[in-house]
């Protein structure tokens, strides 16, 4: 593979960074502000809980809206303004262009996501909490949510190779909360007597992404362990999941007639 | 043309700030009119628990602080307001664990609020539910077995099952010495103040929380508070069964030598001798007496509780 790919990526960074993308880092900075002073005036107890776990939640939501809002129109924007035509006429294949686009909004993603952890430890600094070794635990749950994300932003991209934004947001949001309910889907099938039912929910159950094994927020709020082998499990859940809808991506897009 | 350039904004800018002012006067007409939709706010939109689990999306542990908030907002307007509806303080609890199940400051202060008699729901029932479902979900946390045997002990005078949770308690990592202690007087004796005080200094000892020790050190000034004035009432009442009254004031009890001096509270204000022959904490003491209703109030044993 050429060097066409990180070409591609570095300019899709930029022009999220143009887009004012990451303003909305404003936002949470003021949410964890308006937090961190607050919280300890209307509750009781739970003010380092309530900084992690309004940081991670937010992390994952921002993310989850700039992987979504943005991935869909990775390609789709492309095509509209017919910069994608250009693009192509020089030596990259159009696999390459989206590995491109998917690194450029990744990278976006992890300089955001950087941004708001560190937002996060500047808050349960200032609610007068000195560090512990559990708080390394946090930083894995933001690992997480950046696994999460990548495979956001690839169900994303793939949708955006032959759909409209809004179907492709659609479509997307859709995945991710199937994903998320996939463990009760698989559950209901098996409360069932219909085998078939039960096979067609357990089929689904390791056909969506489980979005539920990259949730570890409650638990490192309360400074839990994360077992070091879901650590890898879900790495290498993650990049195979996001390989083979990359590879579909690619699929798609090739075939895919821009006359 | 320059300066009708330079007024637009000023007008647009009093046009603004006249029609905000219309909103919010609006607002406070819509306001005054709506008590009916106010009431609604002590109501659980969504009940359940584990639809609530669901629906959060992942977010449970976010949620959960936010239903905490909401149960700890909801006990203090009603402590204020003198009601004497909880009702939905269960609810709150019930959402509030389940979506976090290790939320350990829920299950204390939770017992607390539904326990109480005066100042809470009075359901000593559902505050050992609750800590029991704590301890089930956190059967290494000594604290919670601890603020169980208290229930057994102070509220439901169940000694045996007192005693025999502070022995469980006692027998958990990190627990302290004092757990045995308490398992063993509460074996040995019924109710005390004494044991109040053992439990509330344990709970300001092993707290790490500022707010939880915060309250625990005010409950051991009332104690405190509690005990001087059962001392002085009954010095009082040995003055009056010498001199066939009650004293006027303490230098009456200093000249009878019943008094070497009159003591201070916790806060360091003497006490004060009210006409009915009582002594009583001095009006500019910092120390605050929880206000109860009427027919608490009637009730010296439950008095500081």
């Amino acid at each position: 593979m050429s060097a066409m790919p990180g070409v591609v990526a570095v300019n899709t960074f930029r022009e999220a960074v143009r887009d004012r993308v990451l303003y909305n880092l404003v936002l949470f900075a003021l949410m964890m502000i308006g937090a961190a002073i607050l919280v300890g005036q209307i509750s009781l107890g739970i003010e380092r809980l309530v900084i992690i776990n309004l940081g991670l939640s937010a992390i994952s939501i921002f993310g989850l809206v700039m992987a979504v809002f943005i991935g869909v129109g990775l390609v789709y924007k492309e095509i509209e303004k017919r910069t994608l035509y250009t693009l192509l006429a020089k030596p990259i294949r159009r696999s390459e262009f989206l590995v491109g686009k998917y690194g450029g909004l990744l990278l976006t993603l992890l300089v955001n996501t950087s941004f708001m952890t560190l937002g996060v430890g500047v808050a349960l600094y200032y609610v007068g909490r000195p560090f512990v070794r559990a708080d390394a635990w946090i930083l894995v749950a933001v690992y997480f949510i950046l696994l999460e994300l990548a495979l956001v932003t690839a169900l994303a991209l793939f949708f955006s190779c032959f759909s409209s934004p809004m179907l492709s947001a659609l479509f997307t949001l859709g995945i991710y909360v199937t994903g998320i309910f996939a463990s009760d889907i698989r559950g209901f099938g098996e409360f069932t007597n219909n085998e078939a039912l039960k096979t067609a929910t357990t089929v689904l159950y390791y056909l969506v992404p489980n979005f539920h094994n990259f949730n570890v927020i409650s638990a490192v709020a309360h400074g839990e362990a994360v077992p070091v082998a879901l650590i890898w499990q879900n790495t290498l859940y993650a990049v195979v999941y996001a390989g083979v809808v990359l590879i579909a991506a690619s699929a798609v897009f090739s075939r895919r007639n821009l006359k | 043309m320059k300066t009708a350039f330079r007024r637009v904004p000023w007008l647009s800018l009093g046009a603004m700030a006249l029609l905000l002012g219309a909103a919010a006067l609006l607002q406070m007409r819509i306001d005054a009119q709506a008590s009916d939709v106010a009431a609604q706010k002590d109501e659980l939109l969504l009940s359940s628990p584990s639809a609530i689990q669901k629906l959060s999306l992942g977010n449970e542990g976010l949620l959960a602080d936010i239903y905490w908030t909401r149960t700890v907002q909801f006990y203090g307007s009603h402590l204020i307001a003198h009601a004497s509806n909880y009702d939905l303080l269960w609810p709150l609890l019930d959402v509030t664990t389940t979506l976090d199940p290790k939320l350990i400051v829920a299950y204390r202060f939770g017992a607390i609020f539904l326990s109480e008699p005066e100042a809470g729901a009075n359901r000593t029932d559902l505050a050992v539910k609750l800590v029991k479902r704590g301890i089930a979900a956190n059967p290494e946390n000594w604290h919670l077995d601890s603020d169980l045997a208290f229930l057994y002990y102070w509220r439901l005078k169940d000694y045996p099952d007192a005693a025999a949770t502070y022995r469980e308690a006692s027998q958990k990592p990190g627990a302290p010495l004092g757990l045995k202690l308490m398992a063993a007087r509460v074996s040995a004796m019924g109710g005390s103040v004494e044991t109040s005080r053992m439990i509330w200094t344990e709970i300001y000892d092993s707290s790490k929380d500022q707010t939880v020790r915060n309250k625990a050190a005010q409950e051991l000034e009332l104690l405190k508070v509690q005990d001087d004035e059962q001392r002085l009432d009954a010095v009082a009442a040995e003055y009056q069964h010498r001199f066939g009254r009650l004293p006027a004031n303490a230098e009456e009890l200093r000249a009878a030598g019943l008094l070497r001096d009159v003591p201070t509270d916790p806060e360091g204000y003497p006490y004060v001798f009210g006409s009915d022959g009582k002594f009583a904490l001095d009006p500019q003491s910092p120390i605050e007496i929880p206000v109860l209703p009427p027919s608490a109030e009637a009730a010296p044993a439950s008095k500081y509780k």
